[in-house]
C-alpha cells in the first residue's frame, strides 16, 4: 500500500511536470503552428540557469530569473529562427529547425556544465520530509505541487481575463481575423511563444530540486509532454494539464506493480484513447469550454 | 471628394493561380460602393487584398493618401479600415463580450456601451460564447467588431449571406445608418435588389477583372444587365 502511495504521488509530481510542460507547447502549437521538439531542451535551459544564478541570487531569486531568462531566450529564438517558419506552413521545416535546436541546446549546456549531473541546492527547510510515515512527501515536493499548480492557474487567468490573453484565444481560431481587427500578430505571436518557453524554464527550475540536473534531461520529458498534450487533445490548454496528470500517475503506479512497463504505460494509454476518442480527452472542445 | 481608397491595377494569387488581372475600384469619402459578380469573381479575394491579408503581387493599393500594398494586416485596420470577412469568422470560442475586446480601437464614438445599444441582442447575450449565436446574431457580432476599430472605411463581404429575409433587411438598415454617420463603405454582395438599391455606385467583376463600374441607380433599372452581370441568385432578387 505504502508502496503505491510512494509511486502514486511520485507520478503525480511528474505528471505535474508534464502537464506545465505540455501547457507551454500546446500553446506554441495553437498560435506558432510550430511543432517545438526543443521544448525539452529550453527545459534544461532553464534547470542550469537557476543551478548557475542560484549562487549569486538565492534559491528564489534562481526561482524567478531562470524562467524569466529562458523566455527571453525564447523571444530571440522566435524573432530569428521561428518567425520564418510562419510563411512555411510545410510540418518538415518546423521539425528540422526545432529537432537541430534541441540538438544545440543539448550541446551548448555540455560544453559549459560538463555531461555529468550536477547537484541543485534547494533550502533545507524544504527538504525536509512533513511527516515521517510519508517520508516521500517532503517539503519540497510539497511546495512543487503548489507552484505548479500557481503557475497553470495563473496562465488561466491570463488568457481569461486580459485583453492580450484574449486576443492569443482568438488567434489560436483565426489569426488572420485578429490581424484584420488591428492586432499586431507579430508581437502577440512572439510573446506567446516567450510565455511558453518561459513555463518550460519554470519547470526546469523545478525539476532542477528533484532530479539531477543532466544536459539529457529534456529528453525524457520531452515525448511524454507530447504525448499528453495528444490524450489531452490537441488545442484544448485543460486537456494538456489533464493528459499530463493522466499519464504521469499511470507510469507512477505502474512502475509499483509492474516496473518494466511504467515507460510503455503511457503509450499504451496513448493508443486507446487515439482509439476511443482520435480527438483526445477534451479535444473536440476549443479552449475553456 | 477626394477618394478615400484607390486600389490599381491589383494582380492578386493564391500561390500559383492568379486570381485577379488588374483591378482597379475606387471608394470617395462618404460613398457607399457596392461590388457585385457571380461566385468566384474574386470579389473575396479584391477585399483580402485592400485589407492586407493577401496583398496583391502588382499593383497598388492606397488608402487615406498612404501607399498600403505591402503593409501587415493590423497596420492598415489602424488607419481605420473596418473589416467585415466573409462568413463572419467570429470567434467561436470567445464569449460575445470577449469577441469585442479583440480590436484593437481608435478614439472614436463606438464603444462597446454604444454597440450594445444599437445591438441590445448582443447586450443580452454578451456572457454567451460565440458558437451558441445565431446567424444574424453572429453577423451583428463581425459588425460591431469592426465599427469599435471606429472606423472611417468599411468592407463588408456578403453580410446578408445565409440570413432570413427580415435579418437582411435589418443588417442593411443598419449599413445605411453607419453610411449616414459619415462611414465610406465598400460593400461586397449577391443580392443585387438590396446591393444596388443601397449604394451610390457598383463595380460589377468576373473571372478577376472590373467587367462594369457606373452608377447603382442606372444598372438597378436595367435588370436584363444585371441578369448578365450578377447570375442566377439576382434573378430572384431583381425580378
Ligand atoms: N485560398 C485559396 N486558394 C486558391 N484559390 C482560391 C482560394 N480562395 C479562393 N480561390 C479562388 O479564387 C477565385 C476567386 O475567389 P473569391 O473567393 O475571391 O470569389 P468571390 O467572388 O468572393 O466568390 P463568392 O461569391 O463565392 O464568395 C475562385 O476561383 C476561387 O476558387
Ligand atoms: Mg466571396
Amino acid at each position: 500500500m505504502e508502496l503505491v502511495l510512494f509511486d502514486g504521488f511520485n507520478g503525480l509530481i511528474q505528471g505535474a511536470f508534464y502537464a506545465l510542460m505540455a501547457l507551454g507547447l500546446s500553446l506554441i502549437i495553437s498560435l506558432n503552428s510550430v511543432i517545438n521538439f526543443a521544448h525539452g531542451g529550453f527545459m534544461v535551459v532553464g534547470a542550469y540557469l537557476a543551478f548557475a544564478l542560484a549562487p549569486y541570487l538565492g534559491f528564489w531569486g534562481a526561482l524567478i530569473a531562470g524562467p524569466v531568462l529562458t523566455g527571453i531566450l525564447g523571444i530571440l529564438v522566435e524573432r530569428f529562427l521561428v518567425r520564418y517558419l510562419y510563411a512555411r506552413p510545410d510540418p518538415v521545416y518546423s521539425l528540422l529547425l526545432t529537432f537541430g535546436l534541441a540538438l544545440i541546446i543539448e550541446d551548448s549546456v555540455r560544453s559549459v556544465w560538463g555531461a555529468g549531473g550536477v547537484p541543485f541546492a534547494i533550502p533545507s527547510w524544504l527538504d525536509s520530509p512533513v511527516s515521517e510515515t510519508y517520508f516521500f512527501i517532503t517539503g519540497y515536493r510539497v511546495f512543487v505541487m503548489s507552484a505548479i499548480t500557481l503557475a497553470a492557474g495563473a496562465l488561466f487567468a491570463f488568457l481569461r481575463l486580459s485583453r492580450f490573453g484574449v486576443r492569443i484565444r482568438a488567434g489560436i481560431l483565426d489569426l488572420e481575423t485578429v490581424a484584420a481587427l488591428g492586432v499586431n500578430v507579430y508581437l502577440l505571436r512572439a510573446v506567446n511563444f516567450a510565455i511558453g518557453i518561459a513555463l518550460a524554464g519554470f519547470a526546469g527550475v523545478l525539476a532542477a530540486g528533484v532530479l539531477q540536473l543532466s544536459p539529457t534531461m529534456g529528453n525524457d520529458v520531452i515525448m511524454a509532454t507530447f504525448v499528453a498534450i495528444v490524450v489531452g487533445g490537441i488545442g484544448s490548454l485543460f486537456g494538456s494539464v489533464l493528459g499530463g496528470l493522466l499519464i504521469g500517475l499511470a507510469a507512477g503506479v505502474t512502475s509499483a506493480y509492474y516496473p518494466v512497463a511504467s515507460d510503455v504505460v503511457i503509450y499504451v494509454i496513448m493508443a486507446i484513447v487515439l482509439i476511443v476518442r482520435p480527438r483526445g480527452l477534451l479535444g473536440q472542445e476549443g479552449l475553456f469550454e | 471628394m477626394s477618394a478615400v481608397l484607390r486600389a490599381q491595377d491589383l494582380h492578386t494569387y493564391y500561390g500559383k493561380s492568379h486570381i485577379l488581372h488588374g483591378v482597379s475600384i475606387e471608394v470617395a469619402e462618404g460613398e457607399l460602393v457596392t461590388l457585385l459578380g457571380r461566385n468566384g469573381a474574386g470579389k473575396t479575394t479584391t477585399l483580402r487584398s485592400l485589407v492586407g491579408l493577401t496583398p496583391a503581387r502588382q499593383g497598388r493599393v492606397e488608402l487615406f493618401g498612404h501607399d498600403t500594398t505591402h503593409w501587415p494586416a493590423h497596420k492598415i485596420s489602424r488607419l481605420g479600415v473596418g473589416y467585415v470577412p466573409e462568413g463572419r469568422k467570429i470567434f467561436s470560442n470567445l464569449t460575445v463580450l470577449e469577441n469585442l475586446s479583440v480590436p484593437v480601437s481608435r478614439p472614436g464614438r463606438w464603444t462597446i456601451e454604444r454597440i450594445f445599444e444599437l445591438f441590445p441582442n448582443l447586450g443580452e447575450r454578451r456572457s454567451s460564447w460565440g458558437r451558441q449565436l445565431s446567424g444574424g446574431e453572429q453577423e451583428m457580432l463581425a459588425i460591431a467588431r469592426a465599427l469599435l476599430i471606429n472606423p472611417k472605411l468599411l468592407l463588408l463581404d456578403e453580410p446578408s449571406q445565409g440570413l432570413a429575409p427580415l435579418l437582411v433587411r435589418e443588417v442593411f438598415r443598419t449599413i445605411s445608418s453607419m453610411r449616414k454617420e459619415g462611414i465610406s463603405i465598400l460593400l461586397v454582395e449577391q443580392n443585387a435588389r438590396f446591393g444596388l438599391d443601397v449604394a451610390d455606385r457598383v463595380y460589377v467583376m468576373n473571372d478577376g477583372e472590373v467587367v462594369h463600374s457606373g452608377c447603382a441607380r442606372e444598372l438597378a433599372q436595367d435588370e436584363e444587365q444585371v441578369r448578365a452581370f450578377a447570375g442566377a441568385e439576382s434573378r430572384a432578387a431583381v425580378g
